[in-house]
């Protein structure tokens, strides 16, 4: 019963729309909960599929499962808080919109077959756009209208790269169906050139949805008009489902030997986003756009690392994982400055230090955590990534890579410090902060932080073994 | 040679693609694209694949959302809703035209070199695809009015169904899927009536307090 994980959201979620605020809002932890426990229950005993022409047990898709699980229940008791603070008219329409986005990624990690997965990412799109949507201004409304405009036509380029796929098989004469995993086992048969074309449009159309440069635009707009809980979700699980639809079909690339071509596409979109992020993120003004550009930098890494292959995909792996976790808890401590200060450009904040201590050390601790500084996890996933392109021979590449971190981290760390030590009285009038810090709105940004630091230390076996089993049909590992 | 059929219709596509490109108010492109629709969402009938019940089914859902339902329904909201009516162009009209010349002197030669064996009685249909996706892409980036791009995404998508629902059974069942598509187009033509609404409210708001201030 592997289909019940996402049809309990999308039952709850379409409840939800019709329940008053006080119960929409515990039906959301509720379902978090849910949800957690049946996708640790689903990692435990892997079942088959009901429909196993069209969903399976994947060990990459078994990876984001867990991360979304673990992620949404913890969001889903930061936005209770939230809710409390902010004023967010129809909620029961925000909460909704929540869990059947939660159901549609849900469908996106277990889906095996092409168009299956397809209509999944599309329907992460709209279950999305009312959430960006939730505060109702035009900013937001423009945020929304570039958000669908954008990822359809992305979307759009996936169907076509699906079709060329279909093509391929028709020249190959190969009779299989139109499913990841029966398309790799027969990878070699089909024609490589509308396999190529095929992969490129998929790249394109999912890449869209992922941020990579320069299909990026829609990414800063989107992430900060939408309340923080909501960015978190956005930042911390969509960009990976997307991703995943990535580095499915090039499981087929590799497994018919057309992995450096695949290859040589990832690390060029790769340097191009974390090149973009940098560009932008020098001279951001407002927090919450600094923190959406460095996730373009994050799935630039991604994408980078699953170009270079061997040891590369390993650490692209683990960066997906650790930028999830560590990148959802800087969303939510945005979200705390933004109640506290009532301000979205980082000039207006400052202090941050003395004012809400409590936000200061989750906001500070994700910061060192996303630029890569030991003891978190993204460290050791660059340094693997690093390796890996000096292994296989990629100085150059390697070299942009590393200095452009440098230069990312160096932007970084001047708007943090200005956030959190600037002075924020800037003259006579004492501000007053706009909010209490209560203790489940930064507590959920301590526990994926410390996630995320325990992850670095100590790994569990059955992760480890799920890990090595997703980068192996990658040519991956850790040799 | 004689010109199957199929390549008599889908030359008035391609004419109606650089019709598009010179249209300046937004009434003529909606019909424009009716009429793209209603000939691409046709073109399955007259191709040798059989056709199914579901086929059948899922072709004509195609021809009345894109030929009918979604033109009307924008004819409605420009009607209704304070929606401007020029398309105001990027590039110009002249400049478009020319663009759009070359492009269907580029997807015809492009088709020549791909060479697909399952559809190679039908001289234009590639090259009709092509254009129709790329002319979709230029309209988008080319036009400053949110209707006109959608209507260029519209014309996208004509394009892949074009080359989906001809090139074999399998891809066909894959582009029926494309109805989902204009699900997306119709929630942008939504934002973009939530936004002139919002607008229009605005206007009267400002223009209430300036008259409470007299």
């Amino acid at each position: 019963m592997v289909e019940i994980i996402f049809l309990t959201p999308f039952i709850t979620g379409i409840i939800a729309f019709f329940l008053p605020k006080a119960i929409s809002r515990q039906l959301l932890v509720g379902t978090g909960a849910i949800h957690l426990f049946l996708s640790l229950l689903l990692w435990k005993n892997r079942p088959e599929a009901i429909f196993e022409n069209y969903f399976a047990v994947t060990p990459e898709g078994l990876l984001s499962l867990l991360v979304i699980s673990l992620l949404f229940f913890l969001i889903s008791i930061y936005t209770v808080a939230y809710l409390k603070e902010s004023d967010i008219q129809k909620e029961n329409i925000f909460t909704g919109s929540m869990i059947l986005f939660l159901s549609t990624m849900t469908m996106v990690t277990l889906s095996d077959h092409i168009m299956v997965m397809w209509i999944a990412i599309e329907a992460t799109t709209l279950a999305s756009a009312p959430l960006i949507y939730t505060h109702r201004t035009s900013a937001s409304l423009e945020a929304t209208w570039k958000y669908v405009l954008i990822c359809s036509v992305g979307i759009a380029m996936a169907l076509l790269g699906s079709v060329f796929i279909t093509l391929a098989m028709d020249i190959g004469n190969v009779d299989a169906p139109l499913s990841f995993s029966a398309l790799t086992m027969v990878a070699g048969q089909l024609d490589p050139m509308w396999l190529k074309a095929g992969f490129i449009f998929i790249l394109v159309g999912y890449g869209t949805k992922m941020g990579l440069a320069p299909m990026h635009t829609w990414l800063p707009d989107a992430h900060s008009e939408a309340p923080s809980p909501a960015s978190a979700l956005l930042s911390g699980v969509l960009l990976n489902c997307a991703y995943l639809g990535i580095f499915k079909t090039n499981k087929i690339m590799h497994a018919a030997g057309l992995n450096d071509f695949s290859g040589t596409i990832l690390i060029v979109f790769g340097l191009m986003s974390i090149l973009a992020a940098a560009t932008f993120i020098l001279k951001q003004n407002e927090y919450k756009r600094m923190l959406a550009y460095s996730s373009i930098e994050n799935m630039g890494i991604i994408a980078f690392g699953t170009g270079i292959g061997g040891i590369g995909v390993y650490g692209a792996i683990i960066c997906m994982i650790h930028h999830s976790l560590i990148k959802s808890s800087l969303f939510l401590s945005s979200g705390n400055i933004l109640l506290g200060y009532g301000n979205r450009f980082i000039e207006n904040t400052g202090d941050m230090v003395k004012r809400m201590p409590k936000t200061f050390v989750a906001f500070f601790g994700g910061f060192v955590g996303i630029s890569g500084f030991p003891p978190f996890g993204i460290f050791i996933g660059e340094l693997f990534i690093i390796v890996g392109a000096f292994r296989t021979g990629h100085y150059v590449a390697a070299g942009i890579f590393i200095v452009t971190l440098c230069v990312i981290f160096a932007g970084f760390a001047n708007q943090v410090m200005k956030i959190s030590f600037d002075d924020f009285n800037k003259g006579d009038s004492k501000k007053t902060m706009g909010l209490k810090e209560r203790d489940s709105m930064v507590w959920p940004q301590y526990i994926l932080l410390l996630t995320s630091l325990v992850l670095c230390f100590y790994m569990p076996d059955t992760l480890y073994q799920t890990i090595i089993d997703a980068v192996t049909a990658l040519g991956g590992g850790l040799k | 040679m004689i010109l199957h059929p199929v390549d008599t219709i889908l030359s008035l596509v391609l004419l109606s693609v650089l019709f598009s490109f010179g249209s300046s108010r937004l009434p003529g492109l909606i019909k424009v694209l009716a009429f793209q629709g209603i000939v691409v969402s046709m073109v399955p009938f007259f191709i040798g694949h059989d056709m199914n019940t579901g086929g059948i089914f899922f072709t004509f859902g195609t021809l009345l959302i894109r030929g009918i339902i979604i033109p009307m329904s924008i004819f409605i909201a420009i009607k209704k809703v304070a929606i401007k009516r020029e398309v105001e162009p990027i590039v110009g009209y002249h400049a478009s035209m020319l663009c759009g010349l070359g492009l269907i002197v580029a997807a015809t030669y492009i088709s020549r070199q791909l060479n697909i064996p399952s559809i190679s009685d039908y001289k234009l249909l590639f090259p009709t695809a092509i254009a129709l996706l790329v002319a979709g892409m230029f309209l988008l980036m080319a036009r400053r009015n949110a209707i006109a791009m959608v209507l260029g995404y519209i014309m996208m998508e004509n394009g892949i169904y074009l080359v989906g629902t001809t090139i074999s059974i399998r891809a066909r069942h894959i582009v029926e899927f494309g109805i989902l598509l204009d699900v997306l187009a119709g929630v942008m033509i939504m934002a973009i009536i939530l936004q002139n609404i919002k607008r229009t409210f605005d206007d009267v708001d400002t223009a209430h307090l300036r008259t409470l201030k007299e």
